[in-house]
């Protein structure tokens, strides 16, 4: 019976082409445009870090001006990044399984003996646990040590990227590099990673690509480097020096945490209630207290990396998508109305209500199933001309690399969406049809 | 004398609503969809097109990052300011501390007398270091006093530090001193209360972020920007921008090997990244729409073409009755006309709750009733037009169409 | 009042070319009833639509009081239509989304008339044809028979010139049949010219004159002999309370 219908569909659709096309367009077309949209969405406000959600928190404390929030539209959040001393102090917890302090710094990477130029590369001035902490596959190598840290070592991770383009994609560790001018040694390949939005780090862009090198954290004040992201203070200070800098209320530090139970977890918020106790009886601030232990996916919404803009472009791609349906619908309904004498032959000749229902599904399956296919080829070509919208310059195409990448989930959901959505559209026609009393239309007029 | 048909006409698409129905709906988003998308791209467009201040199309960034050990920055910097300023072609190269509309910079809170301020009363601005070339480089126009003289230009400092004079724009200025028609001369201050004189006012100039809106609190010092990287803003005779940056390339790229040359750009570069965003949002929305618009004539387009289709026998009845050409033609756009307002009355609701929405999540000022009554009338003439030719088919029907048995 | 001289009429495509009236003449003068027969293919319908201003014509003049309609355009046919012309189609022709009374309202309304004219009109044509108490119901929920008569209303309420009938009784059963024939010449009695176009001997003889078809020329034979067994309505006669509208 099934077989049958499929014979009648296709040569319902084949006898009114132009009509046949133009449903499957429409259908194409608002499936296309969603594909896209939520392609977007989700590289914007996906947890790519999903799987660690409930054991990762950054950590942040409320030391910021007494008069007024840190982020009028949002007074309940602490500023997003530690000043130097509170991240050093409160680093000293072995609370944690995991933990970090960070910064983004640039630097010039040049091997001695080279022929290439050196290079600018975006470094991350990182503790050891970096990798670990956010699960960062290495191809060659691994991390340094605590000693590393605090000494600290002329050690480095570079990326596979900087592997290859420095050392022909070889085996590295144990090479020689220089970092503005100091030399370093590699003890570590990252291979590649790129997580989507760039949760770790929310300061300077959500599509960023991960920095390609990773030095120890002891040298930010073995060489005075400055953030290279955002450094923020709200209070008027006489920073003369870079020591002055390292004591000021500026805050420029990221720190994570991973804290594996609820046990833990409480015993490191009663930690960092302890010191913030401290450090205010010390007259250092007279905010109330206010330290936060935030999980990955509240951070992203806390840090606005979805946009509004991101918002409104899905509310706009569901209401193309229901215009298409609306529109597929009445096409649908015309279509089978006219061919309702045909049907009312057949339920003379014995057709039940029910097999008319699903001789004109089946036929709107054909339709949707099409469609959906269509309009996820189609969704896939909007997503290469949406990389050409974000790259004014081809060689920083970056992390919008991966908007053209639309992972196995994407195409499931995008072909189920399609699929469903349009059969729940051709729901109401089919039934209308099976609905007509046979007699009306077997009449001459 | 023309009937309007009115009441018969709706009472008949009434019976029939479910077609009528599906496409006002489809008019409904249409309508609120066009007129939240005209709103949000005018306000895009107005934001990009806002006026920088600057000579932009004439104005070329270069960078420059020491990185040896034994890396001279202070010579470095006079000698590739001599070489700059002697290219051919060029007005003037200043060292810049950072680069206006590039989404990176320096913002500090300044007040108009010393001592502790209420944070409400603390004035944000955009701060740069510059030299004695600045004004002349960025091709500001001075509303009142002068550019920076070479003996005010002060020593780099690793962190952030005032000088005695500044030269800043008039929207900081106002709000500063919001009593002062003039405030050339005037001293503002720090906040660890160092005061700073005012000796130049820009009629405009943007600073580092397009979507912070103190944009144009702009406060330029005479400080010579800290190494071991340099940038340089250097500005060109019209027409000769493409030359000069060949020309940069080629003189400053080897000239200093303790240092990488990491790039030369037009300043559209960076206005063309800071606006990105709202360029491709406008780009989507215009698409979207048009695409969301084109679909809806469509389905008035279909409707109109499946009621003709079905109506024929009546429609020659009509005609043998005594209705005229136009008499059918009108009939058809009246109907459609009905169905085009009902969607556009239920798409006025749709329309200003989104507005209101969108006016809230972007801070921006409500909806203009204008934009609603732009939008019906456009949702009208698209019916109009998409129902034409359906209707003039209709009314080709021949009256012995009446006459003919099945 | 209406004169056809020599109406040629002739359909053309591309294979062939059909002759569906030839020099056709008719002359129908003010209060006749005229039967126009003929066998199915003979041009009847052809000469429906020519008389009755719906196609126009290749050769020949017709004169519709005194007035010459050839050169006329499309609009002033149109309007030439709604004045004069009364048409009752066989298949009726009501326009099923409308309930009666604004069926019978349609061509009033192309004439531009007021309101309460229309309105009055309306009500006496439904009263002449019996069916002031269906005024809102729908054309489904009338039978074959009302909604004849309901056409006839819509023919009548414009007070036209003459009525152009096309089988008016071929989609009715026997019973209903005579009610609209009796309808039809109570009509005509009461002024109004009547053309009926049939095939059924039958009712033809119940027109004044007859006028037969036969390969789109007027014949002269007789279609048909008086004959005993057939039993005939007598013109003039009150319809007997039995067959009184429902």
């Amino acid at each position: 019976m099934l077989g049958y219908y499929f014979q009648l569909a296709f040569r319902n659709l084949r006898r009114n082409p132009g009509l046949t096309m133009l449903m499957i367009g429409a259908v194409a077309l608002g499936i296309a445009v969603c594909v896209m949209t939520l392609t977007m969405y989700r590289a914007m406000s996906g947890n790519p870090i999903w799987w660690k959600n409930d054991v990762l928190y950054a950590v942040t404390m409320d030391f910021w001006d007494p008069q007024q929030p840190n982020d009028d539209k949002k007074p309940a959040l602490p500023p997003p990044q530690l000043t130097y001393r509170d991240a050093m102090a409160v680093y000293r917890s072995d609370i944690p399984k995991h933990k970090v302090i960070m910064h983004k710094a640039i630097g010039i990477v040049s091997v001695d003996g080279q022929q290439a130029k050196p290079e600018r590369a975006a470094t991350r001035v990182t503790t050891k646990d970096f990798f670990a902490t956010f699960d960062v596959p290495f191809q060659y190598g691994g991390t340094w040590t605590d000693a590393a840290d605090s000494g600290p070592e002329p050690v480095m991770v570079i990326s596979r990227k900087m592997n290859e383009k420095l050392f022909g994609g070889v085996n590295s560790v144990g090479r020689r590099i220089r970092w503005n001018d100091n030399e370093f040694r590699i003890i570590g390949v990252r291979d590649n990673w790129l997580p989507l939005p760039a949760f770790y780090d929310v300061n300077n862009g959500a599509l960023e690509e991960p920095e390609d090198v990773y030095i120890p954290f002891g040298w930010n004040a073995a060489l005075e480097i400055y953030s290279a992201g955002n450094t923020n203070g709200w209070k008027p200070e006489d920073i003369k020096t870079y020591q002055d800098f390292l004591n000021s209320e500026n805050v420029w530090i990221q720190m994570w945490v991973e804290l594996p139970d609820s046990a833990t977890r409480d015993r490191f918020q009663a930690f960092l209630d302890n010191y913030a106790r401290e450090q205010k009886q010390a007259g250092r601030y007279q905010r109330p207290i206010n330290n936060r232990l935030t999980r990955p996916d509240q951070w992203l919404i806390d840090n606005n990396v979805v946009g509004n803009d991101d918002r409104v472009l899905v509310g706009l791609a569901f209401a193309f998508l229901a215009v298409c349906l609306l529109n597929t619908v009445g096409l649908l309904l015309a279509k089978f109305l006219n061919n309702a004498p045909l049907t009312g032959v057949r339920r003379a000749l014995g057709a039940s209500r029910k097999q008319v229902f699903m001789q004109h599904l089946v036929e709107v399956g054909v339709i949707s199933s099409i469609g959906a296919v269509l309009g996820l080829a189609l969704g896939g070509l909007l997503l290469l001309g949406l990389r050409a919208l974000y790259t004014v310059d081809p060689t920083d195409a970056g992390g919008t690399q991966a908007l053209a990448h639309v992972d196995v989930t994407s195409v499931v959901t995008a072909l189920a969406l399609a699929f469903f959505a349009t059969i729940a559209a051709g729901l109401y026609p089919a039934w209308r049809i099976g609905r007509i009393p046979p007699a009306s239309y077997l009449k001459a007029q | 004398m023309i009937a309007w048909n009115i009441r018969p006409i709706a009472s008949a698409l009434w019976r029939n609503r479910t077609g009528a129905l599906l496409v006002a709906f489809q008019i409904a988003i249409g309508l609120a969809v066009l007129v939240n998308a005209v709103y949000v791209v005018k306000q895009r467009v107005e934001k990009i097109g806002r006026p920088t201040g600057m000579d932009t199309a004439n104005m070329i960034w270069v960078a420059s990052a020491g990185f040896a050990k034994n890396y001279d920055y202070d010579t470095s910097v006079r000698e590739d300011l001599a070489t700059l300023r002697g290219l051919p072609g060029v007005k003037a190269a200043s060292l810049f501390s950072n680069i206006p509309l590039s989404g990176g910079g320096s913002a500090n809170g300044f007040q108009n007398r010393p001592g502790e301020v209420p944070p409400k009363e603390s004035v944000p601005g955009n701060n740069y270091d510059v030299d004695e070339q600045a004004i002349a480089a960025l091709g500001v126009k001075l509303i009142a006093g002068r550019p920076f003289e070479a003996q005010e230009i002060l020593p780099a400092s690793k962190t952030f530090d005032t000088s005695p004079q500044a030269i800043v724009t008039q929207a900081f200025a106002k709000e500063l001193f919001p009593n002062d028609p003039n405030p050339l001369g005037k001293t503002f201050y720090d906040g660890l209360s160092k005061p700073i004189v005012i000796v130049g006012i820009m009629e405009q100039m943007q600073g580092a972020w397009v979507g912070w809106d103190k944009l144009d609190h702009v406060v330029l010092f005479p400080r010579m920007k800290d190494g071991p990287s340099s940038i340089y803003l250097v500005r060109t005779e019209p027409g000769r921008r493409d030359a000069v940056m060949r020309d940069i390339e080629a003189k400053l790229g080897d000239s200093n090997p303790g240092r990488l040359l990491r790039w030369v750009r037009p300043f559209d570069y960076f206005i063309d990244q800071s606006y990105l965003d709202d360029r491709n949002m406008a780009i989507f929305l215009v698409s979207v729409t048009s695409a969301l618009l084109a679909i809806t004539a469509l389905g008035i387009f279909g409707l109109a073409t499946f009621n003709v289709s079905t109506r024929v026998r009546q429609i020659g009845t009509r005609r043998a009755v005594g209705a005229r050409r136009f008499d059918i033609v009108r009939h058809f756009l009246v109907e459609n006309w009905m169905v085009t307002t009902a969607g556009i009355v239920a798409g006025c609701g749709l329309a200003l709750a989104i507005g209101y929405r969108i006016s809230v999540e972007y801070e921006l000022p409500r909806l203009d009733l204008y934009y609603l009554v732009g939008g019906v009338l456009c949702i009208w003439l698209i019916g109009l037009f998409a129902a034409w030719q359906p209707a003039r088919r209709a009314s080709a029907i021949s009256p012995a169409v009446a006459t003919r048995t099945v | 009042m209406l004169e056809m001289h020599g109406i040629s009429k002739i359909y053309r495509t591309d294979l062939i070319e059909t002759h569906a009236l030839r020099e056709f003449s008719l002359k129908v003068g003010d209060g006749e009833f005229v039967a126009v027969t003929g066998p199915s293919g003979s041009g009847k319908t052809t000469f429906m639509n020519v008389a009755g201003l719906l196609e126009t014509f290749d050769n020949g003049t017709y004169r519709l009081d005194g007035d010459d309609v050839s050169r006329l355009s499309d609009e002033q046919r149109s309007k030439l239509r709604n004045e004069k012309i009364g048409f009752i189609f066989q298949s009726f022709n009501l326009i099923p989304d409308l309930d009666i009374f604004d069926n019978v309202d349609v061509p009033l309304r192309y004439r531009g008339l007021a309101r309460k004219d229309r309105e009055q009109r309306i009500k006496s044509a439904l009263d002449v044809v019996g069916l002031s108490s269906r005024m809102h119901h729908m054309p489904s929920q009338l039978s074959g028979g009302q909604q004849q008569r309901a056409a006839i209303a819509r023919a009548l309420a414009g007070d036209p010139r003459f009525l152009l009938a096309d089988e008016p009784t071929g989609n009715v059963d026997s019973l209903m049949a005579r009610q609209v024939m009796d309808l039809l010449e109570q009509i005509n009695e009461m002024g109004t010219t009547v053309i009926m176009v049939t095939h059924d001997p039958e009712l033809a003889r119940r027109a004044h004159r007859n006028v037969h078809i036969v390969d789109g020329q007027i014949s002269d034979f007789k279609p048909f002999e008086p004959n005993d067994d057939v039993p005939s309505l007598n013109v003039g006669q009150p319809v007997p309370a039995t067959m009184a509208p429902a």
